[in-house]
């Protein structure tokens, strides 16, 4: 058993990528198997310095693809452990993340995008949307949850656990850059103290009893001989996937009932998007936000009651338009008219947002 | 509502993050709302670092801003990169003895300062960077010194420990910055 840290309400003055690491303490996680990577590398630098205390494990694997693989095995071996990653990481993750998939492995990672493609910079981005909803050979049978600051980063890495571990799909934290490396107050917390319960991590492999005496064997495939064979089973990982949907689905709605000029973003976009619409609010201008927490499955029944109640829709985005084409797959036959605010691998600014804003309030968006 | 951006910009290995990180402890342990982002490239040393700082009184939304109220530049590469986070509301400071031109921005105000000279002629080039966070806590006027103090002992505390003499010569290169400029809104 690992030694929580964490034992009654604390506020501190942290990083994200701090945040992170107390918020895996506090979620009773055993192991991080992990590669360096800008800017998520304070994640594992917090998680070993807490090692003494903490009594967990922690693996520094050659690269990526291992630490992927390495996270695998732990889960396989029964033990609560997950890994982090951004960029280029995120990139060569992909096969093991395809296989956590494939293998229904609770596999839990937290990504701090930064921007791409390639090395590009080390900062900052929205550009891992995509790939971390449906990256891999696959189709992408994941959950994704996408923060807005620290007080999201400890809440909701927490929970990816316990989603993981519950709904047994790949459960990731998309954050990114700004959110791992700034500094704000954060509250941590026992999950105990809010009714949080931790999901039990039965082993797959070596579980104990005997096999065909005690329990059946644990038999998960990554492999399959005929296309037919593969498809039977996808098709149970659809229906799986959809009917659980409903339960995990998580969105924020901020001053949107009324909204004339709905604003779309995810992570912390959503944030400058809240500065935006108070001050839209206080020139007169009825804007508001509807921010989808879950990027996979995305509520999609509560986004298209806000998007019809609205005059315009605003996507913003630090990236060109992923989240946006995510959804407008998902908001099809709706004619409500919008407008777009992409800053490829650039922070999106209050200040953006309300020109843009007043700028449709003119001449109004007519796609 | 109250709130302050700062933009802190100058080369990398010129101090700015430890400053800053000086400046938004000071701020958190004064129970005011803080974000800071540290802007950094892949290097080690050299090229611009710059500091996103907010203090505020209510929770914080956006974590970058268009426009800073007070904008500090430390060098040539400095204000060629920040002038763009300027605007007729800023206050744009820069050091004289290290630029070798003055920013041409519009700008509220752009206030010459020379903490590089002053710090080599007459302190030490180590306290260069605590000269400029004395002149940026006149120029917010948010926090008070003996908050920055006590968030300079949880910082540098060992090192003053163990040479007490460090600690005169931070504090009055500190003294020396807040005089350097006038006090905001006094």
């Amino acid at each position: 058993m690992v030694k929580k840290l964490i034992t009654e309400d604390t506020r501190m003055f942290l990083t994200g990528n701090e945040t992170i690491a107390y918020a895996a303490n506090a979620a009773e996680a055993e192991f991080m198997y992990g590669y360096p990577i800008t800017p998520q590398n304070e994640i594992m630098h917090t998680w070993c310095k807490l090692l003494p205390k903490t009594e967990a494990g922690f693996l520094q694997t050659e690269d990526e693809i291992s630490a992927g693989f390495s996270t695998i095995g732990g889960i396989l071996a029964g033990k609560r452990a997950f890994t982090a990653t951004a960029g280029p990481g995120n990139v060569i993750m992909q096969d093991a993340q395809s296989m956590a998939e494939m293998m229904r492995i609770p596999f839990v990672c937290a990504v701090m995008q930064r921007g791409g493609p390639s090395t590009a910079t080390v900062i900052y981005a929205q550009q891992e949307t995509r790939l971390t909803c449906f990256g891999g050979n696959g189709e992408g049978f994941r959950i994704v949850y996408s923060t807005a600051g620290h007080q999201d980063l400890y809440d909701y890495m927490i929970k990816s656990f316990n989603t993981a571990w519950k709904y047994r799909f790949p459960t990731f934290m998309l954050a990114d850059g700004y959110q791992g490396k700034m500094r704000e107050p954060v509250t941590l917390y026992d999950p105990a103290s809010r009714g949080i319960k931790m999901e039990p991590t039965p082993a797959v492999l070596r579980a104990p009893g005997k096999i065909d005496v005690d329990r059946k064997a644990n038999h998960i495939r990554n492999t399959f001989n005929l296309e037919e064979e593969l498809m039977e089973v996808l098709d149970s990982y659809q229906a799986e996937f959809d009917r659980i949907a409903p339960e995990i689905e998580e969105y924020l709605e901020y001053k949107a009932e009324d909204a004339e000029i709905l604003i779309i973003a995810h992570g912390i976009v959503a944030r400058s998007a809240m500065t935006a619409v108070d001050e839209l609010r206080a020139k007169g201008i009825k804007a508001g936000l509807f921010r989808p927490i879950t990027l996979r499955p995305l509520a999609v029944k509560p986004l298209r009651n806000a998007v019809s109640r609205a005059k315009q829709v605003l996507f913003t985005e630090s990236a060109n338009g992923q989240l946006a084409q995510m959804i407008l797959e998902k908001i099809y036959g709706l004619t409500t008219p919008y407008s777009t605010l992409f800053k490829m691998g650039v922070g999106v600014t209050g200040d953006d947002i309300v020109q843009k804003v007043e700028s449709m309030v003119k001449t109004p968006a007519t796609v | 509502m109250a709130r302050t951006r700062i933009v802190l910009a100058g080369e990398g290995g010129q101090g700015v993050q430890s400053i800053a990180k000086i400046l938004v402890e000071a701020g958190y342990e004064a129970g005011k709302e803080i974000l800071y982002i540290p802007n950094f490239g892949v290097e080690q040393r050299g090229g611009v670092s710059i500091a996103f700082c907010q203090v505020a009184d209510e929770k914080i939304g956006e974590p970058r801003f268009s426009k800073g109220d007070i904008v500090i530049m430390l060098s040539d590469r400095a204000i060629d990169r920040c002038s763009a986070y300027v605007n007729e509301n800023s206050t744009v400071i820069y050091d004289s003895s290290v630029c070798s031109t003055k920013p041409t921005c519009k700008a509220k105000e752009i206030i010459a300062v020379e903490a590089n000279k002053i710090a080599n002629e007459q302190l030490s080039a180590r306290v260069f960077n605590i000269i400029v966070l004395g002149v940026l806590l006149s120029a917010t006027n948010v926090l008070k010194l003996d908050d920055i103090k006590n968030a300079m002992e949880m910082a540098l505390g060992k090192k003053f420990d163990a040479k007490p003499e460090l600690r005169e010569l931070n504090y009055k290169a500190l003294e020396m910055g807040m005089n350097m400029i006038q006090k905001a809104g006094v």
